[in-house]
């Protein structure tokens, strides 16, 4: 049963991860408010379902609703709250602006939600949601979560198609083609903020979904669930496997979680310092984010950009060939920052000591 | 009425932090041209520095404020050695992500080091003074004189010596300025080591003025410092005086009207506000075009 959890949260985090990497990977968006469309997803699956609250609990709706309905209605919350910080950040601000904005609209709502008991009760969050249709499916506690992670991986296979047609289609390449490079795409007629918006969207579509399955794998969830760090440990995964090729993405959650989960229980936890285990695998998400940014931004697994490979409509040729022409570089942006350095770094040794004009920016 | 001059009494206390750490943020940026996620812990090392000077110092408050500011400079060297320099060329927000890292990294190290329970200084936070219209303590009145001070040698630094006309020329443009003989890498260095020495200091002050505090004391402090950078404009020292003042203000006085817990959601809104409509600062003034940092 061990293992069943444990690949089960993998499979949860693979799905929230193929979302950030709509978002991050192909739309070139560094986005820090990601996990807070989680929370928000299984904060509202829980109030929906779990019933009116008791005294001193309190938190809003307190609805009876099924749980796959309370699941589609917080994911429709979800797009609406993303639909709005993504409208402030994405209109003009890019790279460190961006992120910044999105960490400073991801902590204000966990400060109201945390200070703010009403909404879903502070600091003790809200729990309750037991293994929902346990009964009516007439399954054992074990049963059901072993169907539970059947259910989880179905949901995970289906993602993985829908992001990989997605990657190939005329929107995956457009999102690409802005991020590499967005005036190029805006002069051939590509709508830069719609790409980027409609990205974002659909990623925190599958961030919601995936809070509601949270929901019923944890069964509770308070502001201790969310922290900033778990945000990092999706980005860590995602560099691993490589930034942009779903299948890597995937590998690399599956080899974060389970990996770092078995390595870090080898670590020895003296019980003078409960806290260093924890510690001790924060510090290794860290040294690895940034070994991997160093050393292998690529990830273990190229991005793949799909190529256009139906048939090219007569007329109007333009088009299509300009797609293609966006679409075919196939590089990341980082291995082109690379490459240029090379460049630079041969033509300043060639230049003697002068430094390479700044467009580091 | 007294409680609105009281709430810009503290507000003015916050401001004085707030713009040390700023202006230190601010300086990295105008050399470096990265924003550095790694800043806070510039000012958890300061404070955890001064925390562990203070036995060995018997409780002398200089003796910290001096040990905070070395450990700081120390960070930052070590920061724009050990990373910055070698993520050189590559694009900002890769750099940003890897300082990211190295903040969880520092913050996890002290969690192992010190625990992850908050500690506190033995200063005391002094008397009351009746300042004017004001109220302070003699810990806030020592961080605004201090905060002055700091402004007063960073504005002489930059203006008067030959290493500010440097750091003037690198903020420009730092090729240019390679080309006229000016060892950029070097004076980059130094100024990595003052922004450290200025955010450590801020770090102990903030420990100090705040009580008690955690290995989390700078990240949480991180977001302010940029709101207040922003609000001055990015890369920009002697603004960002004036922007942390609006954001110290800002936030105290809305969060005497409503509730302390909430004077960060404020910040956070401020911030927001800030982004969409003046993202190259309050002081300047072109309308918000695309901005590309």
């Amino acid at each position: 049963m061990y293992w069943v959890s444990v690949i089960t949260e993998a499979g949860i985090f693979a799905i929230l991860a193929l979302g950030l990497d709509v978002i991050w990977g192909w739309g070139g968006d560094f986005d820090l408010a990601f996990y807070g469309y989680l929370a928000l997803g299984s904060y509202l699956t829980f109030v929906l379902t779990i019933g009116k609250p008791t005294p001193p609990v309190q938190y809003i709706l307190g609805f009876h609703l099924p749980v796959l309905l309370s699941i589609l209605l917080a994911v429709v919350v979800v797009v609406g709250l993303a639909a709005v910080i993504g409208a402030i950040a994405l209109r003009n601000l890019r790279d460190i602006y961006f992120a910044v904005t999105t960490l400073g609209a991801v902590s204000a709502l966990y400060l109201l939600v945390e200070n703010y008991t009403p909404l879903f009760d502070g600091y003790n969050g809200v729990y309750g949601l037991i293994n929902p249709g346990q009964t009516a499916l007439n399954l054992t506690y074990n049963g059901y979560r072993i169907v539970f992670l059947g259910v989880v991986l179905v949901l995970l296979v289906l993602a993985y198609l829908l992001v990989q047609r997605l990657s190939r289609s005329p929107f995956g390449r457009m999102l690409r083609a802005v991020r590499e490079d967005e005036r190029a795409a805006a002069a051939y007629g590509r709508p830069v903020f719609g790409a980027k918006y409609r990205a974002y969207l659909f990623g925190a579509a599958l961030a919601g979904l995936t809070g509601g399955l949270f929901a019923i794998f944890i069964s509770a969830f308070n502001p201790s669930a969310w922290t900033p760090q778990e945000l990092l440990v999706i980005y860590a995964a995602i560099l691993v496997g490589g930034r942009g090729n779903p299948r890597g993405v995937i590998l690399g959650v599956f080899v974060v979680y389970i990996g770092f989960i078995e390595l870090t229980r080898y670590l020895p936890s003296p019980a003078s310092r409960p806290d260093f285990a924890p510690a001790a695998r924060q510090i290794l998400i860290g040294l690895m984010i940034i070994l991997m940014l160093r050393f292998r931004p690529e990830g273990l697994f190229r991005e793949r950009p799909g190529l256009d490979r139906g048939p090219v409509p007569p007329a109007p040729a333009a088009a299509p060939a300009s797609q293609r022409a966006a679409a075919l570089p196939g590089l990341t942006s980082e291995e082109r920052a690379r490459r240029e350095g090379d460049a630079s770094k041969a033509a300043r040794r060639r230049a003697g000591k002068t430094e390479r004009v700044g467009k580091t920016e | 009425m007294t409680t609105f001059l009281v709430s810009i009494g503290i507000g003015l206390s916050t401001a004085a932090i707030l713009s040390l750490s700023a202006v230190a943020f601010t300086l990295e940026y105008a050399v470096s041209r990265i924003a550095n996620f790694a800043h806070g812990e510039f000012l958890t090392i300061g404070a955890y520095a001064a925390y562990s000077g203070q036995t060995i110092f018997h409780q002398n408050v200089a003796a910290a404020a001096v040990i905070a500011a070395a450990a700081g400079a120390a960070a930052g060297l070590a920061l724009n050695f050990g990373l910055i320099e070698q993520f050189r060329g590559r694009s900002a927000i890769t750099v940003f992500i890897a300082t990211l890292g190295v903040a969880i990294i520092v913050e996890n190290v002290l969690i192992i080091i010190y625990g992850a329970a908050n500690v506190t200084y033995g200063f005391g936070q002094g008397k009351l003074h009746h300042v004017g219209p004001f109220l302070w303590t003699t810990s806030d009145i020592e961080v605004i004189i201090s905060a002055l001070a700091v402004a007063g040698i960073i504005y002489l630094l930059l203006q008067r010596t030959r290493f500010g006309k440097a750091v003037r020329a690198i903020s420009q443009d730092r090729a240019l300025a390679q080309v006229s003989g000016i060892p950029a890498r070097r004076i980059i260095m130094q100024t990595w080591a003052l922004a450290g020495a200025v955010a450590g200091f801020a770090g102990f002050v903030l420990a100090d003025t705040v009580g008690t505090f955690g290995p989390t004391l700078g990240f949480g402090f991180l977001l302010l410092t940029i709101t207040a950078t922003v609000a001055g404009g990015l890369g920009r020292p002697y603004a960002t005086f004036g922007g942390a003042l609006i954001v110290g203000l800002a936030i105290q006085i809305a969060g005497t009207y409503t509730s302390s817990a909430y004077q960060l959601v404020f910040a956070f809104l401020l911030l927001v506000l800030l982004m969409l409509f003046r993202p190259n600062g309050v002081f300047v003034r072109r309308s918000a075009v695309a901005v590309r940092a």
